[in-house]
């Protein structure tokens, strides 16, 4: 197992947002996280990243534990992640948004004198070319579309060589044509690289086409987990999650 | 495309070798007196450039820079005074104590960001101020510390000019290489995104140390080359006002370009002498000038004639794609 949380918990107030929360990962799956808005998704993903500290229970990365590491230094071990909300380098032109990235991963963030427009560039437009925004590089990452920057995001994560990835909400505000690129977008990357994949989607086509596995959250408590047919056939998760959407 | 480069190149080339050479020679046909105000515009911009190395590329709004810049003024004044150490020591002490000063202020003030970090810069600024202005056994209180022994060679208004504009362009040029570095890269990454900085496993509080640090070592040869220029220092080097006219100077050249603090210097001092000399209300015009730049100009002098520029050029561009069938 790559990746597992046990009895993960966390509450604001008196709200428990991620209740006892486990599972397991395994190396090379396409794990989804579903559920209503309130669910605590999100919340969980920051925990599993270290922007929240859980009241109990662990996060264990590569036989690690890591629940009480701060944000970056989880990065470092190689989990890369996305933001549900737009998380770039608005400023940066979209190539250095990416090649800061690969700095950080080459360990060369700290170089004082050296010039950094003419280093890291293989890398940085190899993986521009791979999330499909080479052509746009010398833009700046705010003037791009929204879907574009959510690529860009992707990219970035990319740029840390990461065996985790989470993505929260990858298509979200994506138009049908681009949750269909991004989606064939983050199959090929995962099969590419090797990668290991969780990410919360609300777009059910998404989330039936690419998962391996589904995991269900309902009120902070992780309801369901199974594959894709076994989630579509359970009567709990159809009644208060699936079930809202049917007319 | 590659010749649009070179025309670039040779521009930016052209202009730096203008300069130069206006810098080089203006003692010889400029009075004393514009030779003065010129070296403390020199000394102004390399305060403002290493200010904004925090304000601008690192965004992180400081407001006690003059705090450092007096912590390098003093520590000559008080070396060449106190200790009579030799000159050169006693200029080459003051960076490294501003450093060590910014090291200990700065691993408090990057414990917190924006308005917070702020208030806490203005506090250690002030902190500061009070012991220059109370420990007069030591730095002379509110009397300041004159006549000091600075070397002969420098009595003179053309040498001091010189040494300044040596000291200033091998600093900026180390600032501008620093700007241009993965370091400063990073350091913008930082200011347009803390937390996604973070998760690209950038340790923003130690970048932000850092930042501090080198800020404080330039600011502190600031301090030192005022030091010299003026042969007394004074606990005013160290109060707010100081710092306003710091960040004043970034936000009236524009704070995301390098040259933004060199040319904020310029025109700044300029006015001031300019409406000083006519009236004791330099105060209210200085608001007035902060007001319509938060207002009307947010990117500055540098930040609007670069946009000018850019619109210009795609102008022309649009214009010669039409004149081709």
């Amino acid at each position: 197992m790559i990746f597992e949380t046990q009895k993960l918990t966390k509450s604001f107030g008196g709200l428990t947002a991620v209740d006892e929360v486990s599972l397991g990962i395994q190396k090379g799956e396409l794990v989804s996280i579903i559920g209503p808005n309130g669910a605590g998704k999100t919340t969980l993903f920051n925990l599993l990243t270290g922007h929240l500290l859980p009241d109990n229970g662990k996060v264990i990365f590569q036989g690690r534990d890591v629940t009480r590491l701060p944000p970056y230094a989880i990065s470092r071990m190689g989990i890369g992640r996305s933001f549900q909300r737009l998380n770039i380098f608005p400023r940066l032109t979209t190539f250095e948004n990416v090649q800061v990235a690969v700095f950080s991963a080459q360990r060369k963030c700290h170089r004082l004198f050296s010039r950094a427009q003419n280093m890291a560039q293989e890398e940085t437009e190899t993986i521009l070319e791979s999330v499909g925004l080479l052509d746009k590089k010398k833009l700046k990452g705010g003037l791009l579309a929204h879907g574009d920057q959510k690529r860009l995001e992707i990219g970035i994560a990319l740029a840390v060589h990461p065996s985790l990835l989470l993505l929260d909400e990858p298509t979200q505000g994506m138009s049908p044509r681009e949750t269909g690129q991004t989606t064939e977008l983050i199959q090929k990357l995962v099969k590419q690289r090797g990668l290991t994949l969780i990410f919360v989607e609300h777009d059910m086509s998404v989330v039936f086409g690419i998962s391996d596995h589904i995991k269900v959250m309902h009120q902070g408590r992780m309801i369901f987990s199974g594959k894709p047919e076994e989630v579509k056939n359970n009567d709990e998760v159809q009644r208060i999650y699936l079930g809202e959407k049917k007319p | 495309m590659t010749k649009n480069f070179a025309t670039k190149v040779f521009s930016i080339g052209f202009w730096l070798i203008v300069s130069a050479i206006f810098l080089l020679t203006l003692p010889l046909f400029l009075q004393a007196s514009w030779v003065s105000l010129i070296n403390e515009m020199l000394i102004m911009a390399l305060a403002g450039t290493a200010l904004n190395l925090m304000l601008g590329y690192g965004g992180m709004v400081s407001f006690g820079p003059a705090g450092l810049y007096a912590v390098g003024a003093y520590t000559t004044a008080i070396l060449l005074t106190r200790y009579g150490l030799p000159f050169p020591l006693a200029v080459l002490a003051a960076p490294l104590a501003a450093a060590a000063v910014g090291l200990i202020v700065g691993w408090f003030c990057v414990r917190r960001s924006a308005v917070y970090f702020a208030l806490l810069t203005l506090a250690f600024a002030q902190i500061i101020w009070t012991v220059i202005f109370e420990w007069y056994d030591f730095t002379g209180g509110d009397n300041g510390i004159v006549s000091i022994p600075i070397p002969e060679l420098l009595y003179s208004i053309t040498h001091v000019y010189y040494f300044s504009l040596a000291v200033v362009t091998v600093c900026l040029f180390l600032l501008w290489k620093i700007v241009h570095s993965p370091f400063g890269t990073t350091l913008q990454a930082i200011r347009e995104n803390p937390m996604r900085a973070e998760f690209i496993a950038v340790h923003v509080r130690r970048y932000q140390l850092a930042v501090f640090v080198l800020s404080s070592f330039f600011l502190g040869v600031a301090g030192s080359l005022f030091c010299v220029f003026a042969g007394s220092v004074f606990p005013d080097y160290a109060h707010w006002v100081k710092s306003t006219d710091m960040l004043v100077v970034c936000l009236l050249g524009g704070i995301y370009h390098f040259a933004g603090p060199i040319v904020g210097s310029g025109v700044y001092i300029l006015i001031s002498k300019i409406i000083s000399k006519n009236t004791t209300y330099w105060m209210f015009f200085l608001g007035i000038i902060v007001v319509i730049l938060v207002l009307y100009m947010r990117n500055g002098l540098v930040g609007f004639a670069a946009e000018k520029l850019a619109q210009m050029k795609n102008r022309s561009e649009v214009k010669k794609n039409k004149d081709v069938p």
